[in-house]
């Protein structure tokens, strides 16, 4: 198989659901203008010369039905020549579509491919707009269909992962954030224009665009006792609250991938090559365990240790779940590689749109500290864990 | 000229201000709530709106934070905007009602009336809420016109649930504005009238007072104690279980001193002056700032131990201290609690020979003399002093009431024999022989007029039916012994029920064939109601639990089926029947009670006082007589015609939840929002009006021509409901907020309501629904922790979780 280069790899910043800078900005709009951006990151490729598009979305209807990854290539200005298609893994699908792209290349069928995510969680409520879970299964299997907080409680109870360690880990990760966003690490953040409907002087309300350009759930203000104080919300006597929950957030990331002659063709910047993916199943009602089995799976395939990663995204769904899994696969003692500046506690949690968005996150902390291996990975609903491995380019 | 209350203001934003705006807004009116600017403003604050609102903004949180709820729902106080006295002045150039309740202080009321005098709209009316202020006085210096309308309304705390609101007309005051507020306090509000006279703490005051602070000398004089007072003077004199000082307790030491005080100082001339002494250790109980429930000490106290049992203690008047208390036992209360009636139960207590009988006689005794001896000095009839008792005070009965149920003849017999001195006017009536402050001609009551020596007929308003009334006029065309059917007029009748708490049992259900049957051949519509006493009351509680336990224990669950169907076809009968049918339901409206209205009636006229739900999921059962499936229709009933293609799921969860959650509303306009009321129901304020404005209903429908409903099959969820349902329970359940019981009925409930086992989106026969209702209500009964349920609640009176 041939290799893929990753040429560019931005996203918007994620912001709080229904609240957030991003409310009133429509999925499409989002996912059209960081694909845009990703194709002017590479300063050397045109929209023309992108063979598909692999969109991730957790929940593909309303505002971000119809084929998302489609319509968006349209709502962008890219040529009716570039196919477009919608990927759903729940919290991997971001990944999952970048993946499926550089497969697309490593295979030989394309030259130029782009691979993406995208979430709004205020336009489309998670668990979509009509859930409708199979009445037979549901009698005896209804954890199939477990609330993600369940099953974060369920991690929590079943593995004792305390309420203190899940709220120490909660306030690191907003305070590795809030020194991130002072010190303007979140270099692959591109700024992105947002909607608002503002009332006129007429008495009417008009749409108006303003350009939001940092993630706007950060919370410097986080103390240790503040969470200490917050209600458990999903269970009687819980563990699990808001505080040591991922933000619900709206976002878009897109990653542009290249093969090797597409790279001398156009005179590309490679940063890093997909080299692995995986993923693996567990169960439903322990979703949040995916990472302790993903990430295991994933190391066997490349024949590595995990003592050789230099980096790690593992997505913060809940701190009982990343904590476990960090105890699990036996790096707690590398917690300075692991999500170095904060994760979806801090920075938000926009379901199809994550993977992507990692990755991004991934590869510019991978450039600046020059790391060669960096590995991204998450639980995803209904029973799943998702890993990848990434290599810096020289 | 029409008179309307466009928008209303409360200066004033206490408990009673807040309390008077919370009703207001609850009844639809706009209300400017003003206070005082914060006297302790930093100069920063000055010019801030805010700071300076401050006190006006914390009276409107006392009242969203109040509990039990002043607001009748909370989005209600929308209607209340917040000002102070200084920039919002000009503002009450707008309102066509001022109601002033600020401080009880003369000057400052006086300079408040000034101010108002030049900014209010000609017309707009003035009123105040004092409750101890001669009118007279604050009016001083005012302008004719000022004058004519300058009134005082006083309510009673807490607005929203004291019926009684006291009329006050100034000297000068318009008779036309006076019947405007009476009218508007009764229709808009809500309120019982009563006519008082500019005399120092009206009615209901003066005379509560006069009974509270002279039996509490008499209970030192006699060596009562006082939980002893508490026990002769609550439930079985038909006051409320607060009794005496428990009700001191809640309205607060202090409160109490202070009316008894200023009536003492302002009634030199009465005869009784001296009851208006508050004994000394009440004094000193304030000064220890003992005050009641609002510092958690008065003449009780609840003491938490570590394991947080409640210790309740009362007071020793001799030292104090508070101590714990035991039952009390008295022969005079043994005698009441056998006798049946409230009648028999006062005599037992007044007439008994014990030493807490001859205590109690005594209070009961000058309390009685003393309302005698206010007429006319206070109010013009009997009828005022007795409905401010009861309105104002909840006891079942006013003092004359109270004097014609323990007999006037032997009661003026004691008291000549004791010495006492009987007022003339009740001695004049006997030698005339008349035997009874009240007596029923043709079924309208009549009270005895001291001023004529005569009966003359109590006014009540025209939109006012008394059922009672009516039956005593042999209005009644069937009856059996838990139901009538009432003649209410023009060709309308009235179902009533009369079971305990109005439980619907067998024989109402049996009843309602026959009441139906009898309105098809004789009548134009039917009203269902009743005017049961109590606060809140209860339009029916609920089925007869008791009677399907029975069954349930013999294993007859056969009959308990064979129940349901009856009862499900009767309110299908009367839902489909060739007339107009209103329900009028007031506070308690439970299980059966709620059924009925959502089931049977074309419409619903509420009283706002309002606690509707389905409940049965607490004793482990369903909705069974068609509530699972007219909640449904409520909820989807309304769907406009072109909106085909409607997401059910989205009505269904309101319905599940209402049901699953045995929601109960503490508010009709709040049973509107859970969606129990729809859009055609109407609420109304006056709960006297209830059946009148029913039946107003019922001959408008008549009027615009009449058609029965067409059955015609309903659209339900079918199995998509259900895959949604069991999903979310499994996590309800992983979260233990329910139980496994709690679980398997709710999915039950999910099975009914969705119409079983069907296709989604599919078009079902009711039918369909009310079998799945009563084969799900069987099967819970054959469950041992259903029964469970039911036995905790028929022995404790309290929902067992399971």
């Amino acid at each position: 198989m041939r290799d893929a280069y990753i040429v560019s790899s931005v996203r918007t910043p994620g912001c709080r659901r229904g609240k957030g800078a991003l409310k009133d900005t429509r999925p499409d709009d989002l996912l059209a203008f960081i694909m845009k951006a990703a194709v002017e990151k590479t300063g050397k490729l045109e929209p023309k010369d992108i063979d598909d598009v692999m969109i991730g979305c957790s929940f593909p209807e309303a505002e971000q039905g119809l084929n998302i990854g489609r319509l968006a290539t349209q709502i962008a200005g890219f040529p009716i020549t570039v196919s477009g298609a919608t990927v759903n893994r729940f919290c991997s699908s971001g990944l999952e579509a970048i993946a499926l792209s550089s497969l697309r290349v490593m295979a030989g069928w394309s030259e130029v491919t782009m691979g993406g995510g995208v979430e709004s969680m205020t336009y489309v409520p998670m668990g979509g707009n009509l859930p409708r879970p199979h009445p037979e299964h549901a009698k005896a299997h209804a954890d199939l269909y477990a609330s993600m907080g369940i099953t974060a409680e369920n991690v929590a109870n079943r593995y004792k992962v305390t309420r203190e360690d899940q709220d120490a880990f909660a306030y690191e990760s907003q305070m590795k954030a809030a020194k991130a966003q002072k010190e303007g690490l979140y270099t692959e953040i591109v700024p992105t224009p947002a909607a608002k409907y503002v009332l006129q002087d007429n008495g009417t309300y008009k749409r108006e665009t303003f350009i939001q350009d940092f993630d706007d759930g950060v919370r410097d203000t986080t103390t240790k006792e503040g969470l200490a104080k917050l209600r458990a919300v999903f269970a009687v006597n819980g563990s699990v609250t808001a505080g040591n929950s991922s933000q619900t957030t709206d976002g878009a990331a897109a990653t542009m991938i290249a093969s090797g002659d597409a790279v001398k063709k156009y005179g590309l910047k490679p940063i890093a090559r997909l080299r692995m993916y995986t993923t693996v199943g567990c169960e439903p009602d322990e979703m949040g365990v995916g990472p302790a089995v993903a990430i295991p799976k994933l190391l066997k395939l490349a024949n590595m240790k995990a003592s050789d990663i230099g980096l790690w995204e593992i997505n913060e769904a809940f701190a009982s779940q990343a904590l476990y899994s960090i105890r699990t696969i036996g790096i707690e003692d590398q917690m300075d590689r692991i999500n170095i500046n904060g994760g979806a506690i801090a920075l938000g949690h926009p379901l199809g749109c994550t993977g992507a968005k990692l990755c991004a996150t991934l590869l510019a902390n991978m450039r600046r500290k020059g790391v060669k291996y960096g590995v991204e990975s998450m639980c995803i609903g209904g029973g799943m864990g998702a890993a990848a491995l990434f290599e810096l380019c020289d | 000229m029409t008179r309307k209350i466009r928008k209303a203001a409360v200066i004033g934003s206490g408990v009673m201000g807040g309390g008077i705006a919370a009703l207001l807004a609850s009844a639809g009116v706009k209300t400017l709530l003003l206070d005082i600017v914060p006297f302790d403003l930093k100069e920063a604050e000055k010019t801030n709106p805010v700071a300076r609102n401050r006190i006006a903004k914390a009276g409107l949180d006392n009242v969203l934070m109040s509990r039990p709820a002043l607001l009748m729902q909370s989005k209600d106080a929308d209607l209340i905007s917040i000002g102070n006295l200084e920039d919002d002045f000009d503002k009450l150039a707008d309102c066509d009602w001022i109601v002033e309740v600020v401080v009880e202080n003369l000057k400052v009321k006086q300079d408040l009336l000034k101010r108002i005098e030049p900014v209010r709209k000609p017309g707009a009316i003035i009123s105040s809420n004092t409750s101890g202020i001669p009118l007279k006085s604050m009016s001083e210096g005012l302008s004719g016109e000022f004058k004519q309308h300058f009134l005082g309304t006083h309510f009673f705390n807490p607005v929203r649930y004291m019926k009684l609101l006291e009329i006050i007309p100034g000297e000068e005051t318009l008779a036309d504005v006076l019947a405007f507020m009476a009218d508007y306090g009764e229709r808009v509000m809500g309120k019982g009238i009563v006519w008082a006279k500019d005399t120092p703490n009206f009615v209901g005051n003066r005379i509560g007072v006069q009974g509270m602070v002279k039996t509490m000398q008499l209970m030192l004089e006699d060596g009562m104690t006082i939980p002893e007072v508490d026990a002769l003077f609550g439930p079985a004199m038909g006051r409320p279980k607060t009794a005496m000082f428990k009700t001191a307790d809640l309205v607060g030491l202090d409160t109490l001193f202070h009316v008894a005080k200023n009536t003492y100082d302002l009634v030199p001339d009465d005869e009784a002056r001296d009851d208006f002494v508050m004994p000394e250790f009440v004094s000193k109980m304030i000064e220890g700032k003992m005050l009641g429930k609002k510092t958690k000490a008065g003449f009780y106290k609840t003491d938490l131990t570590p394991e947080w049992k409640k210790i309740r203690k009362v007071i020793d008047p001799a030292t104090l201290d508070h101590a714990e208390y035991g039952k009390v036992d008295l022969p005079c209360l043994a005698a009441a609690k056998a006798a049946k009636s409230l009648p028999e139960k006062m005599k037992a207590v007044v007439f008994g020979d014990d030493k807490g009988a001859r205590f109690a006689w005594k209070a009961v005794a000058s309390n009685l003399i003393y309302a005698a001896n206010r007429i006319p000095e206070i109010s013009d009839t009997i009828v005022e002093i007795d409905n401010a008792m009861r309105w104002g005070f909840n006891f079942e009965m006013g003092p004359f009431e109270t004097w014609d149920a323990i007999g006037v003849e032997d009661a003026v017999a004691k008291m000549e024999a004791e010495g006492l001195a009987v007022p003339e006017a009740v001695k004049s009536m006997l030698a005339a022989g008349n035997h009874s402050f009240y007596r029923l001609e043709n079924g309208k009551p009549y009270f005895y007029d001291f001023s004529t020596g005569s009966y003359q007929p109590v006014k009540i308003s025209e939109n006012i039916i008394s059922l009672a009334g009516l039956k005593a006029d042999g209005k009644t065309v069937k009856a059996c012994k838990s139901a009538s059917l009432v003649d209410i007029g023009d060709d309308v009748f009235c179902l009533e029920f009369h079971t305990k708490m109005n439980a619907i049992n067998g024989e109402i259900v049996d009843f309602m064939a026959e009441g139906l049957e009898y309105v098809d051949a004789n009548g134009a519509g039917l009203v269902i109601g009743n005017q049961a006493g109590g606060m809140p009351g209860a339009f029916s509680a609920g089925g007869d639990l008791a009677f399907m336990a029975g069954l349930a224990k013999e294993g007859k669950y056969a009959e308990i089926d064979a129940f349901l169907k009856k009862g499900q076809t009767g309110m299908q009968q009367v839902r489909y029947a060739s007339f107009p049918v209103v329900a009028a339901p007031y506070g308690l409206t439970l299980g059966g009670g709620c059924e009925v209205c959502l089931g049977a009636a074309d419409k619903i006229v509420a009283h706002s006082e309002l606690y509707m739900g389905l409940v049965e999921i607490g004793v482990g059962l369903l909705p069974g007589g068609g509530g699972c499936l007219n909640l449904w229709k409520k909820m989807t009933g309304t769907i406009p015609g072109p909106v085909t293609d409607v997401d059910l799921a989205k009505f269904f969860i309101p319905t599940f939840m209402a049901i699953a959650m045995a929601k109960v509303s503490m508010s009709a306009a709040e049973s509107r929002a859970n969606g129990f009321l729809g859009p055609q129901d109407r609420i109304v304020f006056n709960r006297d009006y209830l059946v009148g404005e029913a039946k107003k209903e019922v001959i408008k429908m008549v009027d615009e021509g009449y058609a029965p409903p067409v059955k015609r099959p309903i659209q339900v969820l079918g199995a998509a409901a259900q895959g949604m349902i069991d999903a979310e329970l499994f996590n309800m359940q992983s979260a233990k907020f329910v139980s496994e019981y709690d679980a398997f009925l709710a999915k039950r409930i999910a099975y009914v309501i969705s119409g079983g086992d069907v296709r989604t989106n599919s078009a079902i026969d009711e039918e369909i629904i009310l079998n799945l209702e009563r084969e799900a209500f069987v099967d819970f009964w054959k469950q041992e922790k259903t029964v469970a349920r039911v036995e905790h609640m028929l022995t404790t009176g309290k929902p067992l979780r399971n």
